[in-house]
């Protein structure tokens, strides 16, 4: 169908009112006014059409809560009719994927972080100080661990999820069988447990924790620091590892090294451990003991495995200066790049609707901790005698730069496995557990040196 | 005097201008006269290795120079990082164990991969069999390499200690490979051993096919023994095919990651720490962008003088 207005310049055209040249010029003008139209209208439709969300989320080993939150996610798109585009991240690549998304200018809408995110992603983040306390206000308000970890300089960078407890995993029926209570604290409780259950031999060992760069390894590191009343901060947030608390650090790594050097209850080759290791072990029946988050308890119960009713997890053994432990807090983040804060805030609120929350929560058998006050009172954490002390630990838990605050410092030794590095230097490296401190201090010193430039 | 009679004017003979052409000046005399042309046909490549090339070398060289956090804009720091680097004792034993795990692997590369190349030259059974066999290693994505070598090596659950321990019952208790000084660096270059040498041995033989049968019969005429045909046909023979192995294998060991960052992530406390997965930890896990630059930059000296090094030698050899 021809324009009404080209059909008159051909009809001018033709009783030579106008010249071919005048013709083409106006014809020009017409269709190339008419195509900016169209293509205006175009995006103008499009715009009007569905929004587009990407959303990142993180693939725990507990397959069936990460398909309940996928689910629950997409029906949300679907009541709002919104496009979603939903990633996973795992353990070995959400770093990757963060660095380069944040550097690249194209981060995600909306993505779920792990404790490390609120603090190392910061000027990526938005403000979300008043979702955050409406959804806390509305459960009785945020663990205190949880506070540290979504509120950074007194904005909510984070809306809190979950927390994943942690537990100390012990064979009950092989201490039964040697009439032994369980531990409170692990020298002399574990260290003697162990001598009297284990049976090299049989390659059945009494503890299982690797002290090698990986979370396990590090969050024991840190946790045994604050048990024997050592730290790698002071309260003011300064590095105090090889300086005001030298002496508690030093027995503290000290005792670290002997359940492998001295005591031998470890399996060979745990140093060389990573975050499954240990899991794969006490399934096989190679460990009376070990400390792991609940996807074993998840993964046991899953499978039907025979040692899940033979296993208790009970509260982490302390030392000297008491039971301390990192309590970690999945958050979602919304990025200043999104284009769609409002929709981002929208679904955070309905995955963090209680039933849908809980409908996650009893699929993930033990994993998703609670991080408000509402959700640790549910009838559900009194459901199962295990879940007792891995709720213990997530409501004493502490955090990461604790007696002092949470910092990028702190958050950046983490991620180094300083700890780890230090363990390792005194078991492999040969060094005499004041060195490896010292030189560890070192490098903690000069990571707070940087980070403190911002 | 008659001039000679040319029918095809040589074209220095006649005026530019007679042939319609524009006089030709210092840049036609110097590039010929087609040079115009040329710059078309060079431009898209020069296009692209600046773009490619150029561009993200230049810009890597000014980051390392630079505080760069990650979300952050950088910080123009001039050398300290590189400085900072060299005063770190993790950074200088990751350099250290670098050059170890390199060299041992290369040589033992080299020498398997020739004991591979000699075999599979004998009228062994089923060759063309084996040389399938032996290529498994080199064909073989890394990761799932490395992943099988890491249930290997297990204390606990792995083959090897199994083996040794309840099979052969040589050892009475379980090694920790990947976990104690003596074995951790010896089992990752073992494992990079394992997967590299095939392209030794396969380049090796195919040096030694291309060596004329006559002159091993003619060392054996001169009573050449075994060794002294390896020594004096052979080995001339393979020698540049040997150092151009050598050279790349050089260069992908010292930039191997997946090998060590899946078997100990370069531990345990830094034991098997080699630079790439001290670069990758720069990166991701402390998040300093400036400062992993600078790590990754720091490989490009050894790297440049090893290739420049093999390159002389190579040329040499041609000239002789």
């Amino acid at each position: 169908m021809i324009d009404s207005r080209l059909r008159g310049l051909a009809e001018q055209v033709e009783a030579n009112q106008i010249s071919r040249r005048q013709f083409l010029r106006q014809a020009a003008i017409i269709t190339g006014g008419t195509a900016a139209g169209t293509h205006v209208l175009r995006s103008m439709a499009s715009a009007q059409g569905k929004p587009k969300l990407r959303i990142w989320l993180f693939k725990s080993f507990v397959t069936a809560g990460n398909e309940v939150l996928q689910k629950q996610i997409e029906a949300w798109a679907k009541e709002r009719n919104v496009d979603i585009e939903t990633d996973w991240a795992t353990f070995g690549d959400r770093e990757q994927k963060f660095v380069a998304a944040i550097e690249a200018g194209n981060p995600p809408d909306v993505a779920e972080m792990n404790y490390q995110g609120p603090a190392r992603y910061r000027p990526a983040l938005r403000d979300l100080t008043k979702v955050s306390t409406e959804i806390a206000g509305a459960r009785g308000g945020l663990l205190p661990h949880a506070e540290r970890y979504v509120v950074i300089g007194g904005q909510h960078l984070a809306v809190a999820r979950q927390t994943w407890p942690g537990g100390f995993f012990v064979r009950k029926d092989l201490l039964d069988a040697k009439g032994l209570k369980m531990p409170k604290v692990y020298d002399p409780d574990v260290v003697d447990i162990a001598k009297k259950t284990q049976d090299p031999s049989k390659d059945l060992w009494g503890l299982g924790q690797t002290l090698n760069r990986s979370d396990d390894g590090n969050g024991f590191m840190q946790n045994i620091l604050w048990n024997y009343g050592g730290s790698v901060w002071d309260k003011e947030g300064k590095p105090a590892l090889g300086t005001s608390f030298l002496k508690q650090n030093v027995e503290a790594l000290q005792f670290a090294v002997d359940t492998i050097t001295k005591h031998k209850i470890q399996p060979p080759g745990v140093m060389a451990w990573t975050d499954v290791h240990n899991n794969e072990a006490y399934m096989a029946g190679k460990l009376v003991t070990t400390n792991n988050g609940a996807s074993l308890y998840y993964a046991m119960v899953n499978r039907k495995h025979p040692l899940a009713a033979q296993t208790q997890v009970i509260g982490t053994p302390g030392g000297p200066a008491g039971s301390f432990l990192a309590a970690g807090c999945y958050s979602w983040g919304i990025f200043k790049a999104s284009k769609h804060a409002d929709l981002c805030e929208d679904m955070i609120r309905w995955v963090e609707d209680e039933k849908r929350f809980e409908e996650y929560m009893r699929t993930s058998i033990g994993q998703a901790g609670p991080v408000y006050k509402v959700r640790a009172q549910n009838p559900y954490w009194k459901s199962d005698p295990n879940f007792d002390g891995m709720l213990q630990n997530v409501l004493r838990g502490v955090w990461p730069g604790y007696p002092g605050p949470i910092t990028p410092a702190a958050i950046e030794v983490q991620a180094q496995y300083i700890l780890c590095d230090m363990a390792g230097r005194v078991v492999v490296g040969g060094l005499s557990a004041e060195a490896a401190v010292k030189e560890a201090h070192r490098r903690v010193e000069e990571i707070y040196k940087i980070r403190s430039r911002g | 005097m008659a001039r000679v009679f040319s029918p095809l004017p040589s074209a220095s003979t006649v005026p530019a201008a007679a042939l319609g052409r524009r006089p030709r000046g210092g840049l036609a005399r110097a590039l010929g006269p087609d040079y115009r042309m040329g710059y078309l046909f060079v431009t898209p490549i020069a296009v692209s290795v600046l773009a490619l090339v150029a561009y993200p070398f230049c810009y890597a060289i000014y980051l390392s120079m630079t505080h760069k956090l990650v979300g952050m804009p950088p910080v123009f720091v001039g050398l300290e990082n590189y400085i900072r680097l060299a005063e770190d004792g993790f950074f200088r034993r990751a350099v250290a164990n670098s050059f170890t795990f390199t060299f041992a692997s290369v040589v033992f590369k080299l020498l398997f991969g020739m004991v591979m190349a000699l075999v599979l030259t004998t009228n062994i059974r089923f060759r063309a069999f084996w040389t399938g066999v032996l290529l498994i290693p080199w064909v073989a994505p890394t990761v799932v390499s490395a992943l099988n070598f890491l249930w290997i090596f297990d204390g606990s659950l792995g083959v090897l200690n199994y083996l040794l321990v309840k099979v052969f019952r040589i050892l009475p208790q379980g090694v920790g490979w990947l976990s104690e000084p003596g074995t951790a660096m010896a089992s990752v270059i073992a494992v990079n051993v394992w997967r590299g040498f095939p392209f030794f041995g396969i380049s090796f033989l195919a040096g030694m096919k291309a060596i004329p049968a006559e002159l091993y019969e003619a060392a054996a005429v001169d009573g050449a023994n075994a060794l002294q045909r390896f020594r004096h046909v052979t080995m001339p023979g393979i020698r540049n095919i040997a150092i151009i192995v050598v050279l790349l294998s050089t260069i992908w060991t010292f930039n191997d990651f997946g090998i060590v960052y899946i078997l100990t992530k370069g531990g345990p406390g830094g034991a098997t720490m080699v630079m790439p997965v001290f670069t990758y930890e720069t990166a991701f896990g402390a998040q300093r962008l400036g400062e992993a630059i600078a790590v990754a930059l720091y490989l490009l000296p050894p790297l440049g003088i090893t290739i420049m090094v093999l390159a002389r030698y190579m040329r040499k050899g041609r000239a002789k």
